[in-house]
């Protein structure tokens, strides 16, 4: 089986990752926080260092501002949620997933926000001055947006927009579901106010793991209160963080794992990996464009992409062509609307979708060629 | 025998930040329940001796380590 659905989950993931999930199963056990005893506190050790490394890779200063989460779906709406008062205005995009559109949508539709939209052009891509248009008329406490497209792997300028956005007292939000461990996410460096990722794509962890920062001055409301192994004689929630945010037991062997892969990334290094990836996504599209028939979305600028690439194929389907990959071809790709239905209906692939192809580290020259000859061979059965 | 001192934290984050720390500058503690009769505000805490202590919470506070101490 030939994977190429690795903005879905990634796969496979290095050995070490279920090592490290091994070894807390079978030999540490234990619950961080809730206890003194030896089995705790290497528990509670295992949660630093990932914490630690994560920081690490984000350039997060203190590592307390990163609280865990089940995936970056629950960070969204954890920042989205806490941050957030009635009233409120809030800057998003055209290409937003429904992880940020939904919960977005929501809190519009009880009239608690109003929302701006800031369109993409056709390859996704979205310009800082069209936010700066909106500030300068409009009060916005905060922007919100992917760092990557899920559906055309387009980069965000999210340096320039987080500038822009502490020129005018607003903040920003990032999701970097396709960028955190795939491309060079620098908290300090960017200016960003809260960054919310998953473990389970490029970081290399596995699924229920995720997180979310948040810049020391800015307070959100926790979603969830409840047992933190602190303040424990107080029936109120502790303020402290990460206790604040993470109240419950945390998947403790999830986040293993994670840390597993977070150092992995951190020992192999982002740009190294991005490389891989990029050259493979080159070269596939390179040579997809040659397909008669083939339509590809997203920039021509590499530079400006992840390892995320949608297409459509003449006349095909989007879910046809994925079928016939997966029976005749063994290719795992994903066919459809991604989960984000402006982001299509901006690049033009609505409502039938794309077919969307995301290559990995692991992946190979090989596997592309196939997959390049799978897609020649299927553009012509048609003709 | 020299006296002990508590270095209490707010959350776990701190104990172990703490015990990382210490751990790298050779510096002997240990990681204990919090006593009842010294507050709870998180379940573990780190018994030190005297001896060692200024050196102790001077690496802390270097650490941006949040903490407070208590006399056994």
């Amino acid at each position: 089986m030939i994977y190429f659905d690795n903005a879905a989950t990634s796969f496979p993931k290095p050995k070490v990752v279920m090592a490290a999930m091994e070894n807390y199963f079978f030999n540490i056990g234990g619950n961080t926080g809730r206890s003194g005893h030896k089995m705790a506190i290497e528990a509670s050790e295992l949660v630093f260092d990932t914490r630690e490394y994560l920081a690490e890779l984000f350039n997060i200063k203190d590592s307390a501002r990163m609280v865990f989460t089940k995936n970056v779906t629950e960070s969204l709406n954890l920042a989205i949620n806490g941050f957030l008062k009635k009233g409120d205005q809030v800057i998003t995009t055209s290409m937003e997933h429904n992880s940020v559109m939904r919960p977005l949508r929501y809190l519009e539709q009880i009239g608690k926000i109003k929302i701006f939209i800031v369109q993409a052009n056709q390859e996704g891509i979205v310009d800082p001055v069209a936010f700066e248009d909106i500030l300068r008329k409009e009060k916005i406490k905060l922007i919100v947006l992917s760092h990557a497209s899920n559906v055309t792997g387009t980069v965000a300028p999210i340096s320039a927009i987080a500038q822009i956005a502490k020129n005018y007292g607003s903040h920003t939000l990032i999701d970097a579901a396709q960028t955190a461990g795939a491309y060079p996410v620098d908290v300090t460096a960017d200016g960003l106010d809260m960054l919310a990722f998953t473990g389970h794509k490029a970081l290399m962890g596995p699924q229920g793991t995720g997180g979310l920062y948040i810049r020391e001055g800015i307070e959100i409301e926790p979603l969830m209160r409840g047992g933190t192994g602190s303040n424990s004689e107080r029936e109120i929630q502790p303020e402290l963080m990460p206790d604040q945010l993470e109240s419950g037991t945390l998947n403790i062997i999830g986040i293993a794992g994670l840390g597993a892969g977070v150092k992995y990334v951190l020992e192999h290094g982002v740009m190294k990996i991005r490389q891989i990836e990029m050259d493979l996504t080159e070269i596939f599209i390179r040579n997809a464009a040659k397909i008669a028939g083939v339509r590809l979305y997203g920039p021509q600028d590499i530079n400006k992409r992840v390892s995320v690439v949608s297409l459509n194929i003449f006349g095909y389907d989007p879910s046809e062509v994925a079928y016939t990959l997966d029976r005749d071809y063994d290719i795992a790709c994903r066919p459809g609307l991604h989960c984000a239905p402006s982001a299509h209906k901006t690049i033009g692939a609505f409502p039938q979708g794309t077919i969307r192809f995301a290559f990995g580290p692991f992946n190979n020259i090989e596997e592309i060629n196939i997959s390049l000859k799978a897609l020649n061979q299927i553009s012509k059965r048609k003709e | 025998m020299s006296a002990e001192f508590f270095i209490i934290f707010q959350s776990t984050h701190d104990v172990i930040k703490a015990k990382k720390a210490l751990q790298k500058a050779y510096i002997a503690h240990e990681i204990i329940p919090t006593p009842k009769k010294v507050s709870a505000e998180c379940g573990m805490s780190l018994k030190i001796e005297k001896t060692v202590l200024d050196q102790a919470l001077e690496i802390l506070r270097l650490k941006g380590v949040l903490f407070r101490i208590d006399l056994l």
